[in-house]
C-alpha cells in the first residue's frame, strides 16, 4: 500500500487485490448463512408449449423438501423485464424456452433439492418452436407473445441520415455482403447465486451477484408485490459479470423462496449447466450490408439490414440492437446511412446485455467491409480508414455530430508508426512451413452510457467518520473491472489523501445510493463524476471548519493534506481525526447526484428508440492482429496483437491494460471457439469442455497501449473503457485470415474446419 | 453417502472388491467423477488405485518399459525413462488436459476409458503396447489393441484391474511424432490425432513405419496401406500425399459437436504432412 495519496494517470493497485488473491474477499456465492435452506428450479426443458399441468405432491412428500411453488403462488404480477416486464418469475400458463422456470423447490439440502426437482411432473403440450431469425420473420410463424403487437418482432427499427440507401446509386463501387455471428455466453467464473432472508420486522435482504441492485429491488418489488423499501440488495465483488447479471437471475426466486422459509436463509446457486442453459446470453445475428464509396475510397454510403434473435424474452434486446445499429457505420464519416433492424424472439436462450452490447457483432460487418472496399479499390486497408475516419465536427453514421474528444484518428496513427504494422511484409514471408500469415486491422469505437432517454445518472455518497477517516459509498457494481480501485483513486487524489484512509464500501441499497448498473462503459465516469464533486464539497466541510477552529478568515489560506488540514502561512495544523470530531452527523456525509451529458440536438431518426439513443460520448480503438494459419489443419494462431485505445485519459495504466487484455482475449475467444449451438432450442453446449473458452495457450501476449486524450465532460478526463475493445479481434482476425490468402469468412467463429476450407478456397474477395 | 476405499496393498484391494461387487475402481477420477457427475455413471461405492505401490512408477526391464497403471501423466512427463525412451508419448501427454488434470489422470484411467479421443491410446498403438490385467485368480497380459473392445469399452472382466503397459523400446526409430487437433491448445478433447514412429534411413527412405490415429473412429485407427505405401519410399510431400490418401480411406470419422466427420478425414490424412523434415 502507497503511503502518499493516489496519483491520478499513475498506476494504482487494485485495493481489493490482497483480499482476492489471499482467498478472503467473500463474493455472494460464499455466503451460506446458518441453517441454510437450498432453493433450486426445475426448468421446462422443452422450448415451446402450454402448461398443462405441474404434478409436485411426489416432490412434496420427500422428506427435507420444505415447499414447492408454481406460477399460481407467485404474488404480484409474476413478471420481470428491464424494458418490458414480458418474463414470469415462475410460468404460470406457457414457456417459451427451455430453461424457462416451472416450479421452485426449497429443500434442507442440495440432494434432496436435486431429487426434488427431478420428481416434479411436468406436462407441457409443446408449440412449435421458432428458432431461427427465419422462423421468426415468417408471418405464419406462431407468436412467442400473443399481445406483443409486433408479432415476433419485439422491435423494428430505422436509422437514417443524409439520403440514406438511395445515395448508394451514386457511388463509383458499391460491396454487398451477409455475415453471421453466434450466440456468446458469459462464462463467468462465478456462476448466478445468491442468498435471502426475510428479517422479523418482514423485509427481505438478498446478498447476490448482480450489476444492477438497485434495479433488482425494483424487478423483485413488481414482480412479487412487495414494497421497495421491503427489499434490500446487496451486491458484493462479484466473479465476473459482462452483463450477465445485468437483469434478474435468481433475485425474484430467491425472495420468493425466502417468502417460504420462515426466516432462515435460503441459498440459490446455479451449476455451470444450468448457467449455459438459463443464463442470459449475446444475441446470435445476421448483417446484410451494401457499403458504397467513391473512387478514391471516400466512403458514400451504406445501407445495411441486421437481425438479432433475441430468445425468448425482451430484456435488454430491443437496447442491444439500438446500440449496434447506432454503430454500424463504424467509426467513420458516411454521409448517406440507412440501418434497418429487426430484434425477433425465438425460442432460443434469452439474449441480453454483454460486454461490447450489440457492436461487437456489426464490428465483424464493418470491419470486414472496410477490408473488402479496400482490396477492390486497391487501396490500403489503413490508408481508406485513415480517409474516412471521424473528427470532431463530423457527423456519424447515425448523424449525430461529434462535439467531444474522437481519437480514432490518432489510433490509427498510432498504428501506422507501429513497427508490427511498418514490419508486417519481414514477419508475414517469416511463416515455416505449411503456414500462412497475415495481418489484419479493426477500428472500433463503443459508446459511453445510457444514451438518451434513459438518464444516465450516480449519486455519490462520502462519509468522514468521527476518527477522520475517508468512506466511499459505492452504488455500483465492481465485477472485476476496477471501478472501486478507481472511486478509491479519485478520492484519494481528490481529497488529497492516502489510500489507507479510505474504505470503500461495496453496493447495498440500504447503505448507499442509486447509482445506475454497472454497464455500458459508464460506472467510473459517471460515478467518478459524481464523486469528485462529493469530494469538492467534503473538501470544503473540511476546511470550513478548520478555519473555525484555527481561527483563518478564508479557505483559499488553507491546505488539506495527508491526514490533517494545515495553515501555511503560520505552519499551524489541526488533524482530521480532532477536525471530525467537531462534526455532527449530517455535516460528516457529501452526497452529489452527477446526469450525464446527452446529445442536445438528436437528428431525427431512430424513432422507434424509446430509451438508449443516440449516444453523446464514445471510446475508440484500433487493433492490429498477426495471425499464422495452418494449411493442413486450419488452426489459427493469434502471434502478436497491438490495441490502441482512445478512452480520454488514462487515470490508471495498470487497470486500463487489464481492461484492454480482458475485452481482447473474450474477443478472441469469440473470434476463435466461442459459440454457444442450440438445437431445437436446446442449449448442446452446456458445460466448458463444450462450450470453448480460451485459456491462456491460447493467447498471445497483448500489447495494450492508449491514444490518451482529455475529455472535457469526464472525471480527469476519463472516458469508459470497459468495452470498446472487445469490439476489435473478429474483424482483425478475419482480416489477418484474408490478407494471408484465405478466402473470406463470413460466418464466425473462425474455427479450424472453416479456416481450412477458405485456404484451399483461396484468395478472393 | 457412499462409501470410498483406500485400499493400501492389494490384499486390501481384492477384499474391498470382494465385500463391495458393484463398487467401481478408479485411480485420478478425471473420468469417472465427470461420469458420475453427468449421470452416466453411477457407483454404490469406489474403490481408490492411486495407494497402490503395484501400479506405481516406470521400470526398464531389458528390452522393455514398464508404465504402472496408476502412475499419474504428470510422474510419466518427469520420469527421465520416460523421456529417454518414449518421446512420442511424452509428446501425447503433453497436449493431454491442462497440469491440474495430468496430475491428476493416470494412464491406466486414460487406457481403461478407452476413448477413441484418449491421447495416450494411438502413442501406445504404434509402440505396440501389452496390457497386464491382474485379478484374484492370476495375471494375463493382453496385446492393447485386443484390449479396447470399442469405443468405451475394454475387455476388462469382473474382479480384475489394469495393473500396467509394457512397450518395447523403439531402438530403430529416429523420427517419433505426435499431432493432435483440438478445439483449443490446453483442455481440448482431441478432434483428430497422429502418432507416427519411422526409422528413415540416412539416405531419406523410409524403414519403417508405424502410424495410428486418434478421433477418427470408434477406436484408435490405423492404414496398413498408407503404412505399405511409404514403406521404401522416400520422405518427398508427394509421397506423403500419396499415402494421405490411404488414411483417409482407412478412417472411420462421425461428425459431433467438436468437428465434421468430412473435417477429421481430411485433416487425417494432412497431417501425414507433419512428417516432412523442415
Ligand atoms: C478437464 C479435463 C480435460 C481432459 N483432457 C484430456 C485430454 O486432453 N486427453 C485425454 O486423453 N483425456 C483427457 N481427459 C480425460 C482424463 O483426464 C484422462 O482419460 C485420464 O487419463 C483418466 O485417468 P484417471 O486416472 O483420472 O481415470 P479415472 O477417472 O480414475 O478412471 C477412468 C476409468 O478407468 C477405470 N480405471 C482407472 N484405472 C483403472 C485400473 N488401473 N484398472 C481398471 N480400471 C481402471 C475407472 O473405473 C474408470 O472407468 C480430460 C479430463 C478432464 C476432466
Amino acid at each position: 500500500m502507497t503511503t502518499r495519496p493516489p496519483k491520478i494517470g499513475r498506476d494504482f493497485l487494485r485495493p481489493d487485490a490482497p483480499a482476492k488473491a489471499a482467498g478472503v474477499e467473500k463474493y455472494a456465492v460464499d455466503h451460506y448463512g446458518e441453517n441454510l435452506l437450498w432453493a433450486g428450479v426445475r426448468r421446462a426443458g422443452v422450448p415451446h408449449g402450454l402448461i398443462r399441468r405441474v404434478d409436485a405432491a411426489a416432490a412434496r412428500s420427500l422428506p427435507g423438501v420444505r415447499a414447492v411453488l408454481t406460477g399460481g403462488d407467485v404474488p404480484g404480477t409474476n413478471r420481470q423485464g428491464i424494458v418490458h416486464k414480458d418474463q414470469p418469475v415462475l410460468c404460470d400458463a406457457k414457456v417459451r424456452y427451455a430453461g424457462d422456470p416451472v416450479a421452485l423447490v426449497l429443500a434442507a439440502d442440495r440432494e434432496t433439492l436435486r431429487r426434488a426437482l427431478a420428481l416434479i411432473e411436468v406436462d407441457i403440450a409443446p408449440l412449435p418452436g421458432v428458432f431461427t431469425i427465419d422462423d421468426a420473420l415468417n408471418h405464419d410463424a406462431p407468436r412467442l407473445h400473443e399481445d406483443h403487437p409486433g408479432g415476433n418482432a419485439l422491435l423494428q427499427a430505422t436509422i437514417e441520415a443524409g439520403d440514406g440507401a438511395k445515395a448508394l446509386a451514386e457511388c463509383d463501387v458499391v460491396v454487398t455482403e451477409t455475415f453471421t455471428v453466434p450466440i456468446q455466453a458469459h462464462a463467468f467464473l462465478e456462476t448466478e447465486n445468491g442468498i435471502a432472508r426475510r428479517e422479523e420486522d418482514g423485509r427481505i435482504v438478498i446478498i447476490v451477484s448482480t450489476q444492477a441492485p438497485f434495479r433488482d429491488r425494483w424487478e423483485v418489488s413488481h414482480a412479487l408485490g412487495l414494497p421497495m423499501d421491503g427489499i434490500r440488495v446487496i451486491a458484493p465483488y462479484l466473479g465476473g459479470g459482462f452483463g450477465g447479471k445485468d437483469g434478474a437471475t435468481v433475485q425474484c426466486l430467491l425472495a420468493l423462496a425466502a417468502m417460504h422459509a420462515d426466516g432462515r436463509w435460503v441459498k440459490m446457486w446455479w451449476d455451470r449447466e444450468e448457467s449455459f442453459q438459463a443464463g442470459y446470453k449475446r444475441h446470435a445475428a445476421r448483417l446484410h450490408y451494401h457499403l458504397g464509396a467513391k473512387a478514391d475510397g471516400t466512403l458514400h454510403a451504406l445501407h445495411c439490414r441486421v437481425y438479432y434473435d433475441t430468445g425468448a424474452y425482451a430484456h435488454l434486446g430491443g437496447e442491444v440492437m439500438a446500440l449496434g445499429m447506432e454503430h454500424a457505420g463504424g467509426p467513420y464519416r458516411i454521409p448517406h446511412t440507412r440501418i434497418e433492424g429487426w430484434c425477433l424472439y425465438t425460442n432460443n436462450p434469452v439474449a441480453g446485455a454483454m460486454r461490447g452490447f450489440g457492436v461487437m457483432q456489426v464490428s465483424f460487418a464493418f470491419e470486414s467491409m472496410m477490408d473488402i472496399l479496400a482490396a477492390r479499390l486497391r487501396l490500403d486497408p489503413l490508408e481508406i480508414r485513415r480517409k474516412n475516419a471521424l473528427r470532431v465536427g463530423d457527423r456519424n453514421s447515425a448523424g449525430v455530430l461529434m462535439t467531444s474528444s474522437t481519437g480514432i484518428g490518432a489510433c490509427l496513427d498510432a498504428i501506422a508508426d507501429h513497427p508490427l504494422w511498418k514490419d508486417r511484409a519481414v514477419w508475414k514471408a517469416a511463416a515455416g512451413p505449411n503456414k500462412r500469415r497475415g495481418v489484419g486491422l479493426a477500428a472500433v469505437f463503443n459508446a459511453m452510457g445510457y444514451g438518451r432517454g434513459l438518464p444516465d445518472t450516480a449519486v455519490a455518497k462520502l462519509e468522514i467518520t468521527p476518527t477522520g477517516r475517508f468512506v466511499v459509498y459505492s452504488g455500483v457494481a465492481d465485477m472485476g473491472q476496477g471501478n472501486a480501485t478507481a472511486f478509491v483513486q479519485i478520492a484519494g487524489a481528490a481529497l488529497n489523501q492516502e489510500e489507507g484512509m479510505i474504505d470503500l464500501v461495496q453496493p447495498d441499497t440500504d447503505r448507499t445510493l442509486p447509482s445506475g448498473s454497472a454497464a455500458a462503459s459508464r460506472t467510473t465516469y459517471t460515478y467518478g463524476n459524481a464523486l469528485i464533486r462529493a469530494c469538492q464539497d467534503m473538501r470544503r466541510r473540511i476546511l470550513g471548519r478548520a478555519s473555525m477552529l484555527l481561527l483563518v478568515d478564508r479557505l483559499e489560506d488553507l491546505g488539506l493534506l495527508p491526514g490533517r488540514v494545515r495553515h501555511p502561512a503560520t505552519g499551524r495544523e489541526i488533524p482530521l481525526a480532532m477536525l471530525a470530531a467537531t462534526l455532527t452527523t449530517p455535516e460528516r456525509f457529501c452526497v452529489y447526484q452527477y446526469l450525464m451529458p446527452v446529445v442536445p440536438d438528436p437528428p431525427a431518426t431512430g424513432k422507434a428508440f424509446k430509451i438508449g439513443f443516440p449516444h453523446l460520448l464514445f471510446s475508440y480503438g484500433c487493433h492490429l492482429a498477426l495471425v499464422e494459419a495452418d494449411e493442413l489443419t486450419g488452426e489459427t494462431t493469434v502471434r502478436d496483437y497491438l490495441a490502441v485505445t482512445e478512452a480520454g485519459r488514462i487515470l490508471n495504466p495498470q487497470t486500463s491494460v487489464q481492461q484492454v487484455q480482458g475485452a481482447i482475449a473474450q474477443g478472441i475467444g469469440y473470434a476463435l471457439h466461442e459459440d454457444l449451438q442450440v438445437e431445437g432450442g436446446i442449449v448442446q453446449t452446456d458445460d466448458l469442455g463444450k462450450y470453448i473458452i480460451p485459456t491462456a495457450l491460447d493467447l498471445p501476449d497483448i500489447r495494450a497501449v492508449f491514444a490518451q486524450a482529455y475529455e472535457e465532460t469526464g472525471p480527469f478526463g476519463m472516458k469508459g473503457l470497459g468495452e470498446v475493445a472487445s469490439n476489435g479481434p473478429l474483424p482483425a482476425i478475419a482480416n489477418a485470415l484474408a490478407d494471408a490468402g484465405a478466402a473470406r469468412i463470413f460466418r464466425s467463429p473462425l474455427t479450424p474446419e472453416r479456416v481450412l476450407a477458405s485456404l484451399q478456397q483461396g484468395p478472393g474477395m | 453417502m457412499r462409501k470410498v476405499f483406500l485400499p493400501r496393498d492389494m490384499a486390501e484391494l481384492w477384499s474391498a472388491m470382494a465385500d463391495e461387487p458393484a463398487a467401481r475402481v478408479y485411480a485420478g477420477g478425471t473420468d469417472l467423477l465427470v461420469a458420475m457427475r453427468a449421470g452416466t455413471v453411477v457407483a454404490p461405492a469406489l474403490i481408490c488405485l492411486e495407494r497402490l505401490a503395484e501400479l506405481q512408477g516406470v521400470r526398464e526391464e531389458g528390452e522393455e518399459i514398464w508404465l504402472g497403471a496408476a502412475t499419474t501423466h504428470a510422474a510419466l512427463l518427469s520420469n527421465p525413462l520416460v523421456g529417454r525412451h518414449l518421446p512420442l508419448l511424452v509428446q501425447a501427454l503433453r497436449t493431454l488436459g491442462s497440469p491440474p488434470i495430468r496430475n491428476m489422470g493416470t494412464i491406466g484411467g486414460n487406457i481403461c476409458t478407452a476413448s477413441p479421443a484418449g491421447d495416450t491410446l494411438p502413442p501406445l498403438y504404434v509402440l505396440a503396447a501389452e496390457v497386464e490385467l491382474q485379478s484374484p485368480g492370476g495375471r494375463r497380459r493382453l496385446p492393447l489393441r485386443d484390449f479396447i473392445a470399442g469405443p468405451g469399452q475394454t475387455r476388462l472382466e469382473t474382479g480384475e484391474i489394469l495393473t500396467g503397459v509394457r512397450v518395447r523400446k523403439p531402438v530403430d526409430a529416429n523420427c517419433h511424432r505426435f499431432e493432435k487437433i483440438g478445439q483449443r491448445q490446453a483442455l481440448a478433447c482431441c478432434i483428430v490425432s497422429m502418432a507416427a514412429l519411422l526409422t528413415v534411413t540416412p539416405a531419406g527412405v523410409v524403414a519403417s513405419i508405424r502410424l495410428a490415429w486418434g478421433s477418427v473412429g470408434p477406436t484408435v485407427m490405423e492404414a496398413p496401406a498408407a503404412e505399405a505405401a511409404l514403406t521404401g519410399s522416400f520422405m518427398t510431400r508427394e509421397n506423403l500425399h500419396r499415402a494421405a490418401v490411404f488414411v483417409r480411406q482407412a478412417v472411420a470419422p462421425i461428425d459431433d459437436i467438436r468437428a465434421s466427420a468430412a473435417y477429421r478425414r481430411e485433416v487425417a490424412g494432412n497431417l501425414l504432412l507433419r512428417l516432412l523434415p523442415g
